[in-house]
């Protein structure tokens, strides 16, 4: 039997546990997106998370511009960079009927920007710390770093931006149209290019974001991206394949799982566990946690 | 009359099988050049039969079958942790292998139980996985397996070494040949292998449950039993090519035969091959991994980068693979 721990550290776990999964989170809004409209598991999203944070600590330590300012900076790049990578990698494979080309296209693009990361800034592990990194926030008696809230606010803010995007604009319904069915939406007039293009735009967009949060919270290196592929692709799963909110909900049930794991069992096994109940939520609930009855994914 | 005719459409021209012979023939003579044994293109061929096998195991379950498998690294890494435990552990052959432990390359009894525990493993973790999952989940499950399996053998304590791994016993071997020998040995056995296995009733099943399930199984197909065959057949492939590995490398670590590049580079190098051909595979691997050693020995600081731009170019501008794209009349679909 489990001795329960007093609620302050079950309540400082679960604190912990979602405001690092919300950084999960964000990257599955992102690879929910692109995987929706592309069906691609866009393996380099954690590549291009770690790009981010390299470029907003390039911005901090170069230019003296504040990380979470950068983020007006790295996001608008993001859009950009993401329109470019489809129409310059993606757009012809998109066409193909053999998905592995796109599944190895972004297997070749997360080697390529790996090893151009460790060429141009080294191997080694590198962080942003500014005067606020050590500053914390105390919220009903228990304590959480300042940086790792506003990783949350930023996974908060960017989920709900898409999901805005996606309720309110024509161009957003036209891209909740191709994820559902692109056949009959291309019928409609929708040009598959052009959502797949807006969907790639928004998830590095998102992925710059995530980097931001990154670079602020943890010491990263350029190898640190693939893991966050994964976790990211777990959160998608949990939260329902399509489901954008469901993925920032995903991610951050996965960080919470994360947490209790370390603290009742061990580090170990942290992420065996973690794929575990994927694994369990892609046989039992392949449409995720969150989709109801009638609502097939 | 039918079968005749997708027998002759589904496989390369009798100019292939020829060519294939002629390779074959001078990779099993070129030990016998003088000075080739230490030579750097030995360990360079033994690594390529490495892959080439690998490759073959993964285009039975993805380019034949269908179903994309992300975690062929975890079996690759269960047949070489078998190989390494029963053979530092000397479970297997007892005072035979004290008695001349110097005569012990391969055995094939540890190869053969390193490709089955694999198989079993994929029995294991596809008879769940291919009833519930389709497509890219089925994709997204193995990934996740893989993942497991890795962080299950990190944490298995004494028994597999933990994060540090097993080291098999030293000084067994000091030269290449048997590795080479063995190495091209199993690549033509799995390459025969499935050409026989894909002439048989079972390989046109395969094709038949890939090309349409439904039709499939309305035709009698047990679908699910030819889908998890299928998986279980490339993990045992895979297994033999960690076994095989082991042997080179004596020491078997999480990091290093979990590594994700044992899934990405042979997948990479099918798909450049052309899926669902019978060369592709063992051609990718040749095409690929000389470009990736290429760049290893002229730009040694970039040739990660090299390696990444290359698969880019390859899918863009090879997408249906070298077999397809040069090979003539074969497999279409």
């Amino acid at each position: 039997m489990v001795n329960l721990p007093p609620p302050e550290i079950l309540l400082q776990l679960s604190l912990n546990g979602a405001l690092g999964g919300a950084m999960y989170g964000v990257a599955a809004v992102g690879l929910s997106l692109i995987f929706g409209t592309m069906r691609l598991i866009f393996l380099a999203q954690g590549a291009m998370i770690i790009l981010a944070a390299y470029f907003a600590r390039a911005l901090f330590y170069g230019l003296g511009i504040d990380p979470f300012l950068s983020l007006l900076i790295v996001v608008p790049v993001g859009l950009v960079v993401g329109w470019l990578v489809y129409q310059g990698l993606f757009r012809r494979a998109a066409a193909a009927e053999d998905r592995n080309i796109s599944l190895l296209i972004a297997v070749g693009l997360m080697f390529l920007v790996q090893n151009l990361m460790t060429v141009i800034w080294g191997g080694n592990t590198a962080a942003i710390v500014t005067s606020y990194t050590a500053s914390g926030i105390e919220i009903l008696g228990v304590r959480t770093s300042f940086t790792r809230s506003m990783g949350f606010l930023i996974a908060l803010a960017g989920t709900g931006l898409v999901v805005l995007f996606l309720r309110q604009t024509i161009v957003g319904k036209a891209v909740r149209a191709a994820s559902e069915d692109m056949e009959a939406a291309t019928l409609m007039g929708i040009s598959p290019h052009r959502v797949n293009a807006i969907a790639f735009a928004i998830g590095i967009a998102l992925a710059g974001a995530a980097g931001v949060a990154v670079a602020t919270t943890f010491p990263f290196n350029p190898f640190a991206g693939f893991i966050f592929s994964l976790k990211a692709l777990v959160a998608l799963a949990l939260g329902g394949i399509g489901n954008v909110a469901g993925a920032l909900a995903g991610g951050i049930i996965l960080g919470l799982i994360e947490a209790y794991v370390q603290y009742f069992i061990s580090g170990g096994w942290t992420n065996a566990i973690a794929y575990g109940v994927f694994l369990a939520v892609l046989m039992f609930k392949p449409e995720g946690l969150f989709s109801r009855p009638y609502k097939k994914a | 009359m039918l079968k005749q005719a997708f027998l002759e459409r589904a496989w390369p021209r009798q100019a292939w099988i020829g060519i294939a012979i002629a390779v074959v023939a001078a990779l099993a003579l070129l030990p016998l050049l003088p000075g080739a044994i230490d030579s750097y293109t030995f360990s360079f061929l033994f690594f390529v039969f490495i892959y080439a096998i690998m490759a073959q195991g993964w285009n039975l379950v993805a380019g034949f079958g269908g179903q994309i498998s992300l975690g062929n690294h975890a079996f690759f890494g269960l047949g070489a942790y078998t190989t390494a435990i029963l053979w530092s552990g000397n479970y297997l052959w007892g005072s035979l292998y004290d008695a001349y432990p110097r005569l012990y390359y391969f055995d094939p009894v540890t190869m053969v139980l390193g490709g089955l525990v694999a198989a079993l493993a994929a029995v294991i973790i596809g008879l769940p996985l291919l009833s519930k999952l389709r497509g890219d989940y089925f994709a997204l499950g193995t990934l996740g397996f893989g993942e497991i399996v890795k962080v299950m053998f990190i944490n298995g304590g004494d028994f597999t070494g933990g994060a540090f791994g097993v080291v098999a016993p030293a000084g067994t071997f000091d030269t290449l040949l048997p590795h080479y020998v063995v190495g091209l040995g199993l690549m033509v056995g799995t390459a025969l292998a499935i050409h026989l296995l894909m002439r048989s009733r079972y390989g046109l099943a395969l094709i038949a449950v890939r090309d349409d399930e439904m039709a499939a199984s309305a035709n009698g197909i047990n679908v699910l039993r030819v889908k998890v065959s299928a998986f279980a057949g490339s993990a045992f492939i895979a297994g033999i090519a960690g076994s095989l590995y082991t042997y080179y490398i004596f020491h078997v670590g999480p990091d290093s035969v979990f590594d994700l590049d044992w899934m990405l580079l042979p997948l990479m190098m099918t798909v450049a091959g052309g899926t669902g051909t019978l060369l592709g595979p063992i051609l990718g691997a040749f095409v690929m991994y000389a470009v990736f050693d290429l760049a290893r020995i002229v730009v040694p600081d970039y040739h990660p980068v090299i390696s990444g731009l290359t698969i880019i170019l390859a899918m863009l501008f090879l997408p249906k693979g070298l077999m397809r794209s040069f090979g003539g009349r074969v497999r279409v679909v």
